[in-house]
């Protein structure tokens, strides 16, 4: 890693190939390979990460008051950012669809049932991580990453601590509880968001789009199921690329980047399988 | 945004709960109304080194490289899956009615208008908004700024402005992939899971409820949060203080802003273009 100093073209370039890894002069054939060794080897190392987590969540020492700190630090801190965002979700989202239901059949009665069945099945859980992604995960991904670059990590080590014990255990579990309540909180608020859209956008009575005939179990068990995997998810990946990085200031600052899309990119593959599933498990 | 100034749970206690928790309140408002105006600067800034131009050429062409050419892959991945998430999600409204020459309608609406252009910008600015705060951050930190003032380099002009075009015009060509991709995956798992073969469902896309408005509706959008995620990420960079863990601080507030900038402007943008 170059200590790039002006930003001048070349030595900028530079600066960023840890990261970026420019393969141009490997050819076609040998960039997709080194795509791909580099993608199983980050692949395992996740799986490592993960496996160790769940071993020390069953086996590790227990820290008086670290997953407290952790659930308020990601939640508590987190709540009122996913209610603005949501909330204007749940306005554009019952805007919108009002907008294209009025094209069709202009009948508002079984509005409120089908938004509240795709929220709990899947807006209010997916778009709300999405959201708690870029909070708790860029949120890790620095704390770590500063850790790492400041040689915390190795000190934690020094001391027969590992810091997937220390560190990524209290996270995880904090997040699984956490995403859970939150996800609950924001899709209410979305709900009600949504309701008072409807209402005054067109004409719809709260009570005729306060209907919950259309939600059954499958919808619940899929929301629900989504929540425990993205809450799983957040902190393992951009743990994982935190507890990567190197190289300064300017090494956080990617292992942060990283995480975001790493972990956004996570949840919307998680999505497509868990709402897959779910499609063929309970259909109708 | 706001959540960096909540009250510590130890001050919540005691007798002054109360006014500290105002006084959160006051300090969350003022530190909002100091990044919406900071960007708004920023904003005036850059649009003053547009007319006549004086945008270094040369780190624009590199940045529509590093930005646009190299989200690609991300934004592919993201738009397959979205697409194919928007059908799962209305298979089941679809065959309870037994709607099938809808399916493409209904999948279509909701990509080209809101799905796509709202995903595709939070993935361009978690790769490229996050990506650039960490390079502007580290180019403050390490004082490279004061070298390019001191060298009588306007640092507007050979940096801020051409990462701004950049991240703007990038997130529009993103938008206009992930449309197409997204119905193309769209249509593929339209056949896999329900059986409505893809010609159906281009059937259902074109046959007229769908029109240009609700493609420009959402390109619209995507240019307005092209500024959002591009000024987000050029104020916090530029306001970076304090080492390593500064950096990470400032990439963390421009996801953040640029999400809940997002949000809050799809909505108005939704409301003023209206149907």
């Amino acid at each position: 890693m170059s200590n790039a100093v002006a930003p001048g073209p070349e030595s900028q370039r530079h600066s960023h190939e840890p990261i970026e890894h420019p393969y141009e002069d490997l050819g076609a054939v040998g960039a997709l390979g080194a795509a791909a060794i580099d993608l199983m080897v980050g692949g395992r190392e996740l799986y490592s990460v993960f496996v160790r987590t769940l071993y020390y969540v069953a086996r590790g020492r227990r820290e008086k008051g670290a997953l407290v700190r952790q659930m308020y630090e990601m939640g508590n801190r987190s709540v009122f950012f996913l209610s603005v965002t949501m909330g204007f979700l749940g306005m554009i989202l019952v805007y919108q669809s009002g907008l294209q239901a009025k094209r069709v059949v202009p009948d508002f009665t079984l509005l409120g049932a089908t938004y509240l069945e795709l929220l709990v099945r899947d807006f209010a859980a997916s778009l709300g991580a999405l959201m708690l992604a870029t909070r708790v995960g860029a949120g890790i991904a620095a704390e770590i990453g500063s850790m790492v670059v400041t040689e915390q990590i190795d000190a934690l080590r020094m001391c027969a601590a590992d810091p997937i014990d220390f560190l990524i255990k209290p996270r995880f579990l904090a997040s699984i509880i956490m995403t859970m309540m939150l996800i609950i909180w924001s899709g209410t608020v979305a709900f009600v968001a949504g309701a008072f859209t409807a209402y005054f956008a067109f004409d719809v009575p709260l009570q005729t789009f306060f209907n919950h005939q259309l939600v059954d179990y499958g919808d619940l068990t899929v929301g629900l199921t989504k929540c425990v995997a993205y809450g799983a998810a957040i902190p393992i990946v951009s743990g994982y690329c935190g507890l990567s990085t190197f190289g300064g200031s300017e090494g956080v600052g990617w292992a942060t980047t990283r995480a975001v899309v790493n972990t956004s990119l996570t949840i919307i593959i998680l999505n497509f399988f868990i709402s897959g599933a779910g499609f063929l498990i309970f259909p109708g | 945004m706001a959540a960096h100034t909540s009250a510590s749970p130890d001050r919540d206690k005691g007798p002054n709960a109360l006014s500290s928790f105002l006084a959160g309140v006051g300090s969350s408002f003022l530190e909002i109304a100091e990044t919406a105006g900071g960007m708004t600067i920023l904003l005036g800034r850059v649009m003053a080194r547009t007319v006549p131009p004086r945008v270094d050429s040369r780190e624009l062409l590199k940045n529509l490289y590093k930005m646009g050419v190299k989200s690609l892959p991300i934004v592919a991945v993201t738009a397959l899956f979205t697409g194919a998430i928007m059908v799962i999600q209305a298979a089941t409204i679809v065959k309870r009615y037994g709607a099938e020459g809808l399916l493409g309608w209904g999948a279509g609406f909701g990509t080209l208008r809101e799905i796509a252009p709202l995903l595709t910008a939070l993935m361009i600015s978690g790769r490229v908004g996050a990506n650039n705060t960490a390079e502007l951050g580290t180019m403050v930190v390490t004082e490279q700024l004061d070298a390019l003032r001191v060298l009588a380099i306007d640092p507007i002009s050979f940096l801020i402005a051409p990462r701004f075009i950049s991240i703007v015009s990038t997130l529009f060509m993103m938008t206009l992939f992930a449309d197409a991709l997204a119905l193309f995956g769209a249509a593929y798992t339209g056949e896999a899971l329900l059986g409505v073969s893809p010609t159906t469902f281009y059937n259902g896309l074109t046959s007229g409820l769908l029109g240009f408005s609700d493609v420009a509706t959402g390109l619209v959008k995507s240019i307005v949060f092209g500024f959002v995620i591009g000024l987000a990420s050029c104020h916090f960079g530029l306001a970076t203080t304090g080492g390593a863990p500064g950096v990470g601080r400032a990439v963390n507030s421009t996801v953040m802003a640029s999400a809940a900038g997002v949000f809050v402007l799809d909505y108005l943008t939704s409301f003023a273009l209206g149907g």
